[in-house]
Formats: structure tokens, sequence, C-alpha cells
């Protein structure tokens, strides 16, 4: 924890009490270390649940009242939904309940690119038909003679005659080996709300032209799709339909995984926080290190930053229908700190840098205090600064997406690159984090982690 | 740190012991040891870019000694082979362009965690992460062979039509596919009895496929026909740097030494330099580099066109695939040159992992059998990498693939009777053999041979004939304890 709290002494007492020992001093660092990480998972999973609850009740109200003041009520619950969930996802890589390979929803829940043509209709670049059809979407089939035909079948489930229901995503979702296309969880709403991020002018981006994101619950950015796809359009039925099925197992999954966390019950967290088996609990704790450095480097350096910088490449960017991108890479980072000091704030409702929904607030034992317990106070020094250096640059990344116009799609633009780039210092400022997670692991005796694949995770 | 962990520890010394008592015994007997001497380089396959045995065994991680700044251009390269491609179109150039027909959606769908794909055993389960090759009779200098006139020269199973992708879902039924999948493919199997002179009994299966929902007309009598598993992908870049010369030199097409082994390289096209070279990649060898390795699974697994591989998975025949949407970018590529090139130093860059139990008595026995028995003929054991300017790190490494990368005739009961190139219907290449005992902890596969039909090593052996014939009698003829220390030893190289 960063600063000692009362209530992080309440909370260490009656863990004593909960685990019935008979000396309450033989409650060992790491069982301290573990417990407070199960708190924070299983409070960053129930607001995760709750804001997703919420984000139901507005895409519910829109469909009752489609307006334009519905639709960005939407919008803004789901950019809050966001909030708690992009700081959960420190919780990944670590054969958690959230994305281990028997039942893990992860896939489900975030995975991208999403399969948006799938879903709905969507603009081409004009690379993408050949010259007769350059202009047509993917709103009509292709029949026999090649040509484009609106009386085959529509080719997307929104436009199609697909019954929309849960068993859209039964069998075919990203959990299912790799053979669908992503059709659901938060990106799925996402597109549903806010459409492709074209230019203003509502021509496509060449990849050189691509223009401002969202300000703080601004919504003149991003995708701008016409609220008329949620009235008068022959499909805006089933548009509210598809988004009333995703929320729904949006929710599903989102409990399914904060089930695992609940105290006293028999799920994943009873299992976790039991030190009575010693390697076991090493290694528990080598598999959190190993998480929170696959994270910060392979997933969100590499895979969700690197990947998308080196090619100038906004379908690798995470949000990329909304411009938010710029906040996922803030609540990774934060996620993976939490971890580190063993707390959680709780979430932003507003996006103004100030966690003010606090409820599930906690404060606890982190590795900041473990390597202090464990005379290593100087790797906690170096290991802060650099915590420290990562949040001031993904500060200047939400700072050039809010106020300068400079979202994630913009600032990846190939003639933008520069030693400055937020994103660029953002991700050498990871690696150089993740740096001193490889070094506590080696300090802390859990043996070497490899952090620079989110692949090379323990299976 | 890894140096010391496994080189450093006791069993050299014991082997080094253990050899000396089996050469000793061995004299005793009037006779001397076939295999060559143990070297030390055996315990690391890959040289130094060898990465150890640990709790996540996989051949998609990078080479050991890979310095840390490229490792962000092999990630970059990995993402693009793991992050699923999606259908055209999307706001974007990137990424998408999937298909129209496709075998799956990335690369590692199939090579997965970097290791061989499968066949299903049940008949009613989709073959997935293998594929069939189609082509009539004649030959073609470019391609190979002539490809299927509506089918091309392989079959995709998945379109990119709403259809398809819902077909689990029964009010997708009734949806006009606009872009038909090829085939769904399913295997039946037909079983046989092998008999050891020692009497012990083994059965064998060998796939059929049968192809159902075919979308473009009936596969025709004359059509060759080849069921291709997926291999494993580790090691390709250490493979690229073998001098072609050491491999002319384990040529002996007309078999002069009289082995009754031939071993022939395969003449194939080389697109880049328009011209006829020696091929080493594919199961029949038949690509000339690991660029167009890579960029041909791109375009035909994936349906991700690119500069080596230009077109879309599309036949003359094939209207609606060839008028869907693309992903192509502005000079008409859905992968362009920068990110192919990301993948192929991705490709290059896998590790090979380090033996096991190279000390231990069985396995040291085993490896005595492995050379008695002649497998080396054609598992040639160790070669060195040439020089490489663009990838010193992976020059002049002693490697141990147990390849020669050579064509060899292995029978009429593995032949596809498909030739490609100067390769007949009855040749295959020889396939690696290290790293092959991780297979199932790298991935779930145990499929063995080009189309899986083994599940075992001793399945694999005994499916040898043509050329191999005479090193398969020969395992036969040992007894139970010996062929078990031998395949042991190929377990653990």
């Amino acid at each position: 924890m960063k600063m000692l709290k009362l209530a992080a002494y309440v909370a260490s007492a009656s863990l004593l009490v909960a685990c019935g020992s008979d000396d309450k001093d033989s409650v060992s660092a790491e069982s301290r270390l573990l417990e407070t990480n199960a708190q924070i998972a299983y409070a960053v999973y129930t607001d995760s649940v709750s804001t997703a609850k919420s984000l139901q009740t507005a895409l519910s109200t829109f469909k009752a009242s489609p307006t334009d003041a519905n639709l960005e009520a939407a919008k803004k619950a789901w950019l809050v939904a966001r909030e708690p969930y992009g700081q959960s996802e420190a919780f990944r890589f670590r054969d958690g309940p959230i994305d281990n390979e028997t039942n893990g929803p992860e896939g489900d829940l975030n995975a991208w690119p999403l399969g948006e043509a799938l879903i709905d209709y969507v603009n081409a670049t004009g690379n993408d038909f050949d010259e007769e059809t350059a202009v047509i979407a993917n709103s009509a089939g292709i029949n026999s003679n090649g040509s484009v035909d609106g009386t085959v079948a529509d080719q997307n489930i929104v436009q199609s005659i697909v019954t929309i229901d849960a068993d859209l995503f039964d069998g075919n979702s990203a959990t299912n080996a790799d053979e669908s296309d992503v059709i659901t969880g938060y990106h799925a709403i996402e597109f549903l709300l806010w459409g492709q991020d074209l230019n203003a002018s509502a021509s496509v981006t060449d990849g050189t032209d691509r223009e401002t994101a969202i300000k703080t619950n601004d919504f003149n950015h991003g995708g701008q799709r016409l609220l008329t796809d949620f009235t008068s359009d022959d499909d805006a039925d089933r548009r509210h339909l598809y988004l009333e099925v995703v929320v729904a197992k949006l929710i599903t999954d989102l409990e399914s995984v904060q089930a695992e966390w609940a105290p006293n019950a028999d799920n994943h967290r009873a299992d976790f926080v039991d030190t009575s088996d010693a390697t076991a609990t090493t290694n528990k704790l080598t598999t959190i290190v190993q998480s929170m450095g696959t994270m910060a480097y392979g997933e969100l350096a590499g895979e969700r930053m690197a990947v998308a910088y080196d090619g100038n490449s906004q379908e690798d960017e995470h949000s990329c229908f909304s411009d938010n991108t710029h906040r996922d890479v803030w609540l990774n980072a934060e996620g993976v700190s939490n971890i580190y000091y063993g707390d959680y704030a709780g979430y932003d409702s507003n996006q103004d840098g100030v966690d003010d929904i606090t409820t599930n607030q906690v404060s606890g034992y982190g590795f900041d205090d473990y390597l202090n317990d464990k005379g290593l106070s100087n790797l906690n020094s170096q290991i802060s600064t650099a915590l420290t250096n990562t949040e001031t640059q993904y500060k200047l990344l939400d700072t050039a997406a809010t106020d300068n116009d400079q979202p994630f799609d913009v600032l990846i633009m190939t003639d933008n690159h520069s030693d400055t780039n937020p994103v660029l210092t953002t991700i050498n400022a990871l690696k150089a984090q993740s740096n001193g997670f490889i070094e506590m692991a080696e300090e802390l005796n859990l043996g070497t982690v490899t952090v620079t694949d989110s692949t090379e995770a323990f299976d | 740190m890894y140096l010391h962990s496994v080189f450093s520890k006791p069993g050299i010394a014991r082997l080094v012991l253990l050899l000396s008592i089996t050469i000793l015994t061995a004299c005793d007997k009037q006779s001397s040891s076939v295999a060559p001497a143990f070297n030390s380089s055996e315990w690391k396959p890959g040289g130094n870019t060898t990465i150890p045995t640990s709790n996540k065994i996989r051949f998609d991680l990078p080479a050991a000694n890979l310095s840390p700044p490229l490792k962000t251009d092999f990630h970059a390269g990995k993402a693009l082979a793991q992050q699923p491609w999606i259908k055209a179109p999307t706001a974007t150039d990137s990424r998408d362009g999937l298909g129209p027909l496709y075998n799956a959606r990335t690369c590692m769908a199939c090579h997965v965690n970097g290791g061989k794909g499968s066949t299903p055993n049940n008949p009613s389960e989709e073959l997935f992460s293998s594929l069939i090759r189609f082509s009539i009779p004649g030959e073609n200098k470019t391609l190979g062979v002539t490809p299927h006139p509506a089918y091309g020269d392989q079959v995709q199973s998945q379109s990119t039509s709403l259809a398809h992708q819902l077909r689990h879902i029964p009010s997708a039924q009734n949806i006009a596919k606009d872009v038909k999948p090829e085939a769904y493919i399913f295997i039946n199997w037909t079983e046989k009895n092998i008999q050891y002179p020692d009497g012990t009994n083994i059965t064998l299966k060998s796939p059929s496929p049968v192809f159902k929902n075919l979308g473009y007309g009936e596969v025709g009598k004359n059509t060759l026909v080849s069921l291709r598993t997926a291999p494993s992908i580790h090691g390709m870049g250490l493979i690229e740097l073998i001098p072609q010369n050491q491999l002319d030199a384990l040529t002996d097409a007309h078999d002069k030494n009289q082995d009754g082994i031939s071993g022939r390289t395969n003449q194939v096209w080389d697109s880049v330099k328009q011209e006829t070279v020696p091929g080493r990649f594919g199961l029949k060898a038949n690509k000339a580099t690991l660029a167009l390795t890579v960029a041909g699974a791109f375009a035909n697994d994936l349906g991700i066109s690119n500069p080596l591989a230009r077109s879309q998975p599309c036949t003359d025949l094939q209207i609606t695939c060839l008028k869907a949407a693309t992903g192509n970018d502005e000079n008409g590529f859905e992968l362009n040159q920068s990110q192919l090139d990301r993948v192929i130093f991705f490709n290059q860059n896998l590790a090979p992992v380090a033996a096991r139990n190279l000390d231990q008595k069985e396995v040291i026995a085993g490896r005595e059998l492995f050379y008695e028995t002649g497998c080396q003929n054609c598992h040639q054991p160790n070669f060195k990498t040439g020089p490489s300017k663009t990838l010193p790190h992976l020059a002049n490494q002693t490697i141990w693939p147990y390849s020669d990368f050579l064509l060899h005739d292995m029978g009429k009961e593995l032949a596809d009777n498909r030739p490609d190139f100067t390769a007949n219907g009855q040749e295959w290449r020889t396939p690696p053999l290290w790293g092959v005992g991780l297979r199932t902890k790298v991935n779930r596969s145990t499929a063995l041979l080009h189309d899986g039909r083994a599940d075992t090593i001793e399945e694999a052996i005994l499916w040898h004939s043509g050329e191999a014939l005479k090193a398969k009698k020969d395992f036969m003829k040992l007894k139970q304890k010996d062929r078990d220390n031998l395949i042991l030893f190929v377990e653990s190289i």
C-alpha cells in the first residue's frame, strides 16, 4: 500500500480472525499479499459487474426512448463500464477465472479486432472492392454473376434474417478455438453505439488523415453512427435487440468471474489464498509477477500499443470505434500498479482523472510492502519510480487525446511518429517497469519470469 | 543463466562415464559402436538459439540469443501471425481481408503454439488444422502442380459468408451463401494390423478424406488428393541457413552407394528470383524459400494477399469469391511488405527447445540403436549453419535437426501420388525430428507424418517403407526393450 491506513489494519485484523490462526503473528506476508490481491480482484470485478448493469439499464432506456440524449447516455455508460474492467485486466495471464483455458470468458468479453462486417453495415475503403462496386458496403450480398445484389440475402447479422438471441454466441465466439469472428463483448456494443470511426466528412480514413477523438464525455468524436439507425431504419429494432443480447452475456460472463473471487466460497479465491503449501504459495507469487509483467509489457506495450504504432494500424487500436484507447492504456497500466501497491482506489465515473467511485476501495498489503519487509526497499523505490514514470507517460497520452485532439489513432499515424510521441514513451516506460518486475522475481527467489509475450504466460 | 542451469549439470560427466562403459561392453562383444561419440552440442539442437525446457514448452518462443531490441520485431511479427484476421470491409486496410475463402483466420490457429496441427480421430468432426491439396495430372513449371480448375490447389473449408459463419444457428440456414466454402471435410480411418517378428501386434490407421457440401461441383475422378497436417514451425531460420552444398552432399539420386536410399533435391520455382532452385521447405520440399512459404500460407490458408503471393484464393470459376470485398491497401495487398517481413522474421527466430535425458542409460542405448538401424541416413543429425549478415545470431551454429531435407520414396502406403515439381507421388521430404518428443506438451496434437496418421513415434516408424524399408525392418527385429529405447532417444532430441 502506498500509505498505511487504518482501514488496512482493520482488514489485516479481520483476516487474522478469518484464518482462525492460533498465533496472530503467524499470518505470513505471503498470505497477506495473496489476500489483498484477492480483495482487489473481487472489488474490481464487482465494479465491472455493476457498471455493466448500468450500461444495460442505459441501453434499455435508449431502446424505450431512442433519443440523441439517451444514445449519449448509453455511450457514457459504456465508457464508465470500461473504467473498472480496464483495471481488472491485470488479473489476466495467470490461468485465473478470467482467462483460464477451460472456461475463462475473456475472449467473449474483450476480444478484438471485432468482426464488425459480420455484425452490421460498414463503409469500405476504395480499395476494398473493385471499381464497379467501390461505393457499396456489405449490406447486400453478391449474386452468382458477381454483382452486388440487394435481393441476395444480407450478409451481416443485423441486416439479415438471423434470429438474434444468446444462441448466436454459443459456439461462435472468440473462446471457441479460432474458427469464429469476434461478434460479442464490449467492442460489439461499442461498434453498435458509435459505428465506424470515419472522418468528419464520413469518408473512410486512408491511414494518413484520421481526425480527432472523443474528449471527456464529448461525443463529437470517434464513430458517428446516426440516430436513425435506432429509430426509423428498417433494422432499428434488431440493433436494439443485438445490444440487449450482447450486454446480457457481458453481465453473465463478468458475474461468473466475480463469483470465483467472492470471499468465503468454494471457488478460485479459496484455493488462491491458501498458503498451506509453501511451494504452491511461491508459485502463486511467481505467477502474479509474471502476470503483471506480461500485462504491462507483452500485452499492453506490445500487442496493444507497439503493433498499432509500428504498423499505423487503426484496426489494432483497442477501442477503435469510440477512440477511447487512451483510457484503455491508462486503465491497464493502473491495474498493474494496483496489484503492485496492493491498492484499488475505485473507478473514474467522468474521466476527469480521479477515481471518484470508491465504494469498493481496497488498501492492503502489496509488493511494495513485501519488498520493504524483505529488506529490499531499494528495489521497491526503483520500481515505484518506474511506475510513476509510466503514470506520467500515460497521462500525457490521455492529455493528447482529450485536450489536444491527438487521440491514439492520430498519434500512431506515421507522420506523427517521434521520440516524444506519448505512445512510444508509454511503451518504453512499460518496458522499463517490467524489467523491475523481472528483477523483483529474482530478488524474491520467485524464479525467472518472462514478460515479453502475452502468450508466454504460464499455462 | 540458462547455460548454467542446463549445461553445467553433472550429467555430462556421467554421460561420458556411461558412454565409456557402453563402448567397453561393446568391445567385449567384438563389435564397436556405430554411433558417433556424443557431442555436448546435442543438448542444444538449435545451437545458441536453443531455449531451455521450462514449465511452458512451446515452439513459438524467440531464439534464446535474440537481442532485446529485435524481440520487439519478433513479437510484432507474432501478433500478425496470431491475432485473427477479419472479414473485409472494415474502416481501415489493416487486419481485414480474411478469405473470402480460407482455412483459418490466423497462422497459429493450426500451428498451435508453433506445434503441429492434428487430424480428427472422430469421423464426425470437421477437419481443421490439416488441409487437402488438389491438383489434376500435368506439369507446371512455376506452380509445381496443375491446380484443379474449380477448387485450385488447396481446398478451403471456410468462407466469410454469414451463413457459413453462423452455420450452427438454425435461422442462418436460409441465408444465401454469397461465397460458398469449398467443402466440409471429414476423415474416415481404416485400420490394419502389423506384427513384429517377436509376435507383438500393433494397429495402424490410415485416413481417407470425405468431402461434404462441395461448393463448386464434383471433385472429379482424375483429381489428385493429398491430406496435409500443419507442420511445426520452430527452427526455420536455422534450416534456411544450412548451406545448400551441405544438402547437395547428401544427395544420391541414383543410389550409387547402393544403400537403398537415394535422396534427391526437389527443383522448384522461385518466383522472386524467377528461376528454378532447390527446395527445402514444405512437406515435399516444394518451397524455394522461407519467405515464399510464409507468403504462400498467408495467401492460401488465410486468404491474405501480399507482395509475394498477390492473388485472392479464388479460381476463375469462383465468381462470388473474386467479386467479394478485399482488405487491399492502395498497393493491392492485405498484408504489406513490412508486415510480411515481420512475420518472416518471426518465423526465422522461432527457437528449438533443449534436448532432454540424453545422459540417461536407456536414451544412450537408444541413440546407439538409432544409428545402428540407419535412421540417420535420412534423418541427418547435424549441420553447421552458414554466415548471415542479416541474422548473425543464427549464423555458424551447430544444429541438430535430424533431417537431410531431401526427398525420399517412402513407399506406396504413404504415397499421395500427387507429384509436385520434381517430387514424384511417392516422395516426401524427411521431416526434422528435433523437438518431436515435446509435441504433446506444445499442444495437444499427437499427429505425426504428413497426414497425421501416426499418433506415436512407433507408429510413424512402422509406416516407413520404400527407401526406409530396411531401417524399418531392422527396427522391427529389435527386442521390445531396444525398440523402446530407440523411441526414447527420438523423444529426447
